[in-house]
């Protein structure tokens, strides 16, 4: 997994509304492959209509 | 009577037989927190003199009609992240170090019908992470087998505390594995139930889609003891199943002739090799189940690692959902670990969320269809024996997957039972789980093979002596 560029950091930084040391930044950004490389491993060749696992239908005290 | 540690069966006879009165055995519950405490840390707050008034009305109470259960005038102890009304819940953060709720988690309530007797609050780690924390309000709790090391968390307390006999039982909470995890390195029993069976009101979130509550004892009938009057149907918690409640003591005891169970021989020999020692407990457990007339199957699901990767991008999101607020206001008084991976979660899109809520629904159909004719399956709850507590890598999240994140995936009944002793004399656990809400059939097979078995019969030296 590459490492995540410094531009594209500071997007999900500010995107997350975070305000990070250096430091903490240096640490995120050391073990953020490891995160991208669990979101690859979930992304199967499923196609369009794959329905995610929350996906829910109303009870009858709903409609009442 | 009062002095010797019980399992809550052995208590529940000998206080509905009118030879144990629930104040001895609370104050020799005391005694040994008094006595121990200091060096296990297994609890954040002692809840003494309510405890001893507990004790006093069950006596009472007892003495006058018999007792309403199994559970009255047991000692146990809450998890810290457990609500409790008039008590202290801080969920060991600096963010509820003042608070006192004013109601009652819902698992509180019921154990406190039930007639249960609150020793205290168990240390977790910060919001139920798995830690260890050293940098938190309370230090974490060590492991009674050898005080160097690890619990497991996030119920450490509750694990260190049903271990050295503080307490008889307690709650723990598994989002991915803090109930097995702590009741394997701890040598206890511990059932995460079918997700929605424990209602989750009042308890703080970790990850509201796969957090679960359940009881954590000695012996897998302590447990089916527990979840009696834990189970049910709560509007309280929008997860919570509307489902007749069984009698999960009843089949205890009827033996496992004929019951098919599968071994996921991958997952702890390929995907993530156990140590030596646990490798012993899981043949042997192998072993004795077919002694017992079990028929053992092979099982083969997608590698652990794909288990794990779904579990940790939902758990790792929707907790940095649920504490966003301090997260980007107060992000320096969370924990370094809690912090670091709150932080981390906040990066994960919203594409790579849902994409892991779709494999979650495959991967849950996977284990639906593999556990097709089968009764459990069986694999390890812990890859080996605890690790000194100073030698758990923060980064553990990406360090090896865990055995237990599937069954918080896919919601299933998993329990974990001691399966003997390895290395340093450390016990190791095995791991049996079941088809939704057959939690009977899960009890069952746990508690044959621990009458089976003489780990039961051993506590940690510390508890003992």
């Amino acid at each position: 997994m590459p490492e995540i560029k410094d531009e594209a950091f500071e997007f999900l930084l500010a995107r997350a509304g975070l305000s990070l040391t250096d430091e903490q930044k240096a640490e995120l950004k050391s073990v953020y492959a490891g995160i991208a490389a669990m979101a690859e491993r979930v992304r199967q060749p499923r196609g369009y209509m794959a329905e995610p696992a929350h996906i829910y239908d109303f009870a009858e005290e709903d409609l009442t | 009577m009062s002095g010797a540690i019980q399992t809550i069966a052995e208590a529940a006879r000998v206080i509905a037989a009118k030879q144990l009165s629930p104040v001895e055995l609370t104050r020799a519950c005391l005694d040994r927190v008094h006595k121990l405490d200091g060096e296990l840390h297994a609890f954040v707050y002692l809840s003494e003199e309510r405890a001893l008034a507990e004790a006093r009305a069950a006596e009472a109470a007892i003495m006058a009609d018999g007792p309403k259960g199994p559970l009255h005038g047991i000692p146990i102890g809450l998890k810290d992240i457990v609500d409790t009304k008039g008590i202290p819940t801080t969920c060991q953060s600096r963010f509820l170090q003042d608070n006192i709720p004013d109601t009652d988690a819902a698992c509180a309530e019921k154990l406190a019908a039930a007639g249960t007797v609150l020793i205290g609050k168990t240390t977790t780690h910060e919001f139920a992470d798995g830690g260890p924390s050293f940098d938190l309000p309370a230090p974490p709790a060590r492991n009674p087998w050898n005080t160097e090391h690890f619990t497991a968390g996030s119920s450490s307390g509750t694990g260190a505390g049903v271990a050295a006999g503080l307490i008889l039982g307690g709650i723990g909470t598994d989002t991915g594995g803090s109930i097995r995890g702590p009741a394997a390195l701890c040598g206890i029993a511990g059932i995460k139930p079918t997700y929605g069976l424990v209602s989750r009101a009042g308890v703080a979130p970790a990850a509201f889609s796969l957090d679960h509550i359940g009881p954590m004892a000695w012996t897998a009938e302590d447990c089916a003891l527990m979840l009696q009057a834990l189970a049910g149907h709560d509007p309280r918690d929008p997860a919570s199943a509307s489902r007749p409640i069984p009698d999960y003591t009843s089949q205890l005891g009827s033996g496992i002739k004929g019951l098919k169970i599968g071994v996921i021989h991958h997952f702890h020999e390929t995907d993530h090799k156990v140590s030596d020692g646990t490798q012993h407990g899981i043949t042997g457990a192998i072993a004795t189940f077919r002694d017992l007339g079990a028929e053992i199957r092979e099982v083969q699901l997608s590698p652990l690692q794909d288990w794990l990767a779904c579990g940790s991008l939902i758990s790792i999101t929707e907790r940095a959902a649920a504490y966003e607020e301090w997260v980007r206001t107060r992000l320096g008084d969370f924990s370094e670990r809690l912090g670091s991976r709150l932080m981390l979660g906040s990066f994960v899109t919203g594409v790579d969320y849902v994409q892991a809520v779709r494999r979650r629904r495959e991967l849950r159909a996977e284990l639906q269809a593999a556990m097709r004719g089968l009764d459990v399956v069986l694999t390890a709850t812990q890859p080996m024996e605890a690790a000194k507590i100073d030698a758990v890598p923060k980064w553990d999240l990406f360090a090896a997957p865990n055995f237990t994140m599937p069954f918080n995936v896919s919601g299933y009944p998993a329990i974990s039972v001691c399966a003997g002793f390895g290395a340093g004399g450390l016990p190791v656990a095995i791991q049996l789980v079941g088809k939704p809400f057959q939690e009977p059939t899960v009890l069952r097979v746990a508690d044959a093979f621990e009458k089976a078995t003489p780990f039961r019969n051993r506590r940690p030296a510390l508890a003992t002596a």
